[in-house]
């Protein structure tokens, strides 16, 4: 087990210098000024690390992403597939292009700030007031700041979220009764004004660049919702070194695009849409809720318990429109710290994600659903039992999936 | 078969390559301002050709990545200090093969601190005549036979700080000293620095089917990143008991010290003709087992005839086996690392020889079947008292030359 893990953020415009040794190891994010660029993982045995070893796994790991920036083709990101082989990303880039550039992390430039779109954040929240006075506290220090930012607080059990969100400035507060993550969200989208609506989680910081950076994606019209990157805020426990290697919402520090093409060429096999972001940081254009309706109501937690934001995604890209992953708007999750949660947490996940199948094959009757929901699942969960025989850290998971698998199904007959 | 060595350097203008008709491939070494980048290889139509943008294309779709790697490492080390360079030894271990020493021999830099030939056990004269034409060559005959008494006598009699194992049947690329120069800048404190290895002659279908299957790039990003080998290995439990990470005897340097300190090689190891092998992987390990770092260094690049031979190539596969496996039974010894032997050579005869049997029965990219057998052969020579028989041996050659 290689948790607790410090989690440094080195912005490589400083000069680099080696890590001396230390009694914990590090997860260490790498970025050019507010923009991120890749992570590196070294153990405490690992240290200390010299300089020239350390730019060795830096620029290993940020190259993709800088090529991704400087080069329009040769560096794109793979996208996400349910097919068992990868796809071809097309041409290379230019060679001499790669030759004359010097200095690439220079060259990085600034960001292109797009305004005119208003943001409003929501937060949906129940009973954490910590959690949620730390949210609020990092969404103060958004620079630009956002038009509005609604609490909404769903289903509460004590006035604690309406004292929290009484503390700032600037915060409406918004009860909704009934219990439900996307009935508490589709409440957010009715009572907030802006053109663009910005989802954070409670339990998240966000960066204070994040709604620069959601914003500036908008400028693509066919663009209807933007995903960001989820980074760790912490990884104290092992229950949170796992949730980030085998469960984390990190989607890599490639820019993605989401589109029509993308949506056929994976119906077949079941679109993968979970894996356009995570709802813990996700932004979408008002007027797509007028195309095509509001989140799910019987995902998420509070029902099937999750999915109700990639449901929402798979709609939207069924419709014609595009997503966009965006790793530069940033949030910082706080990962649950016991591993009971985690085993809960991932049955919530299996059973939303079987029922989101479920409702997505009844709103479009794409088949690729079923496929996975009988036959590629039920094979990971045999293939993670044979494989588990050498490897138990394999099965860890694996009930709660499975658990997980089947309640989706009967929730979904039971809430039709 | 024969393949087509291009050695293609970027900063000018890219050529055509023209294969003739006994040509059936190319393999491109690519290099920026003479620094080794990539190299692969690619089976084409005899008698074709490859334009220079068609050229272009390529590299950019295999080196794109590394050329812009490359670039941001150096922008993050901008203003790297530098250290001092220690004197420097290089020493080859031959017996018999004088055209393939002399080859060797033309190959190296000159402005070293000095160079040793180890002549071991040979039948006749020619090697000593060899060097005699050779003034700035420092001749030693060892008597007693066996690769690891000639490596062990070079350490007694070299006496730079650092000292380099050259094997005869390589040629050193102009970039080595350079890069060994740059390893050590970057590692002043490795005990060992290995470098990449590459083909110096693809005309035989022995020499094709070796280097296809990545030959000795052993490691990372097909040999061409720089890697620091230390205490552990994240992802890799069974680290360091493995063959073969580390580098390869043919090009390897060591700092002399710590070789003294370790007590030099195992002569029990690498004897000639009945136990061909396990030399190097065995003092790789014990550096790494001592605490010391290991630096892999790709600008360190040599030149390797391979064997020409398909028997020949069987015999070397066998002689890894063997190699490897006495290595590893003379390793298991030791308690506390018996527990990751134990893993990694029941996963080396359980799942990964048998994978690489099924794969070449099925045609798909292995050794060719006879290459594997004759591996697990050696593996089980090597495990099944070979080392014992090894060190009786020698005891024997001891006393004889005592």
């Amino acid at each position: 087990m290689s948790a607790p893990l410090r989690v440094v953020h080195l912005d490589l415009s400083q000069p680099l210098k080696e890590i001396p040794e230390n009694e914990r190891g590090m997860f260490c994010v790498l970025w050019w000024r507010d923009l991120p660029l890749g992570q590196i993982e070294i153990q405490r045995e690992q240290l200390p690390m010299y300089l020239p070893e350390l730019a060795n796994r830096i620029a290993q790991a940020i190259t993709p992403a800088i090529g991704n920036r400087l080069f329009k083709t040769g560096f794109l990101a793979q996208l996400p597939t349910n097919w068992r082989s990868q796809f071809a990303t097309g041409e290379p880039a230019e060679l001499t292009e790669i030759l004359k550039t010097e200095n690439p992390l220079c060259r990085l430039g600034e960001n292109f700030e797009t305004p005119g779109r208003s943001v409003s954040v929501v937060v949906c929240t129940r009973d954490r007031g910590e959690s949620l006075r730390r949210c609020l506290r990092s969404l103060m220090k958004l620079s630009p700041a956002p038009n509005e930012i609604v609490v909404v607080d769903n289903a509460p059990q004590t006035d604690e979220t309406h004292d929290v969100a009484g503390e700032f400035p600037n915060v409406r507060y918004l009860r909704e009764p009934r219990a439900g993550l996307d009935i508490a969200r589709n409440a957010g989208v009715k009572n907030s004004r802006s053109d663009i609506v910005a989802f954070a989680d409670d339990d998240v910081e966000v960066h204070p660049a994040w709604i620069a950076k959601l914003r500036a994606v908008f400028a693509d019209d066919d663009i209807m919702a933007v995903t960001g990157l989820v980074l760790p805020a912490e990884i104290e426990t092992e229950a949170q070194y796992l949730f980030e290697n085998y469960w984390g919402f990190n989607r890599g520090y490639r820019a993605k695009i989401f589109d029509r093409a993308w949506f056929e060429r994976e119906l077949p096999r079941g679109v993968p849409a979970d894996q356009i972001g995570a709802g813990a940081n996700m932004a979408f254009r008002r007027k797509i809720f007028e195309h095509i309706g509001g989140f799910d109501e019987r995902l998420d937690v509070g029902a099937a318990g999750c999915s109700g934001d990639s449901e929402f995604w798979y709609r939207i890209l069924a419709h014609g429109w595009k997503c966009r992953y965006e790793p530069s708007a940033v949030v910082f999750h706080h990962h649950r710290r016991a591993m009971e949660n985690l085993d809960r947490q991932i049955f919530f996940y299996m059973r939303g994600h079987v029922t989101a199948l479920l409702v997505q094959f009844e709103k479009f009757r794409h088949f690729g659903n079923l496929r996975r929901l009988l036959l590629t699942l039920p094979r990971y969960y045999i293939e993670s039992l044979t494989g588990s025989l050498l490897k138990p850290e394999k099965r860890r998971t694996l009930w709660a999936q499975i658990a997980g698998h089947f309640s989706g199904i009967r929730f979904y007959f039971e809430n039709r | 078969m024969a393949y087509k060595i291009c050695d293609i350097e970027i900063s000018e203008p890219l050529p055509v390559v023209e294969l003739s008709e006994n040509e059936s491939g190319i393999a491109v070494l690519v290099r920026r301002e003479n620094r080794p980048i990539w190299f692969w290889m690619e089976s084409l139509a005899p008698g074709s050709t490859i334009s220079p943008d068609e050229l272009a294309l390529r590299i950019s779709a295999k080196a794109g990545a590394k050329l812009l790697n490359d670039s941001i490492r150096e922008e993050l080390l901008d203003g790297f200090s530098e250290t001092k360079f220690p004197s420097l030894t290089i020493a080859i271990c031959t017996k018999d093969r004088p055209e393939r020493l002399a080859r060797c021999l033309d190959s190296l830099p000159r402005n070293v601190h000095e160079i040793l030939v180890i002549d071991n056990a040979p039948s006749d004269d020619r090697t000593r005549e060899l060097i005699a034409a050779n003034p700035h060559v420092g001749y030693i005959r060892e008597p007693k036979p066996g690769l690891d008494f000639a490596r062990n006598r070079a350490l007694r009699e070299a006496t730079g700080e650092l000292l380099a194992f050259i094997d005869d049947d390589v040629a050193v690329d102009r970039e080595w000293l350079p890069g060994l120069i740059e390893a050590h800048r970057e590692n002043p404190d490795a005990a060992a620095f290995t470098g990449l290895i590459l083909p110096l002659e693809l005309s035989t279908e022995a020499q094709v089917l070796f280097e296809q299957l990545g030959g000795f790039r052993g490691g990372a990003e097909n040999g061409f990143e720089k890697i620091r080998w230390g205490k552990i290995l994240p992802g890799y439990a069974q680290y360091p008991c493995d063959a073969g990470i580390f580098g390869a005897g043919a090009n390897m340097v060591f700092r002399r010290d710590v070789l003294l300190a370790l007590g030099g090689f195992d002569d029990a190891l690498d004897t000639g003709a009945p136990l061909p092998g396990g030399g190097d992987l065995d003092i790789f390990y014990r550096i790494i087992r001592a605490g010391h770092a290991i630096a892999y260094e790709p600008r360190m690049l040599v030149f390797h005839e391979h064997r020409r031979e398909l028997y020949a190539l069987r015999k070397q596969y066998w002689s890894w086996g063997i190699g490897f496996m006495a290595f590893a039974a003379k390793s298991l010894a030791e308690k506390s690392q018996r527990k990751k032997w134990t893993r990694h050579l029941s996963w080396w005869f359980v799942k990964y020889q048998p994978k690489q049997l099924a794969k070449s029965l099925l045609g798909r990219a292995a050794p060719r079947a006879d290459m594997v057998l004759a591996e697990i052969f050696g593996a089980f020579d090597g495990l099944l008292g070979g080392y014992a028989r090894s060190q009786r041996r020698i005891e024997r050659i001891r006393r004889e030359f005592a």
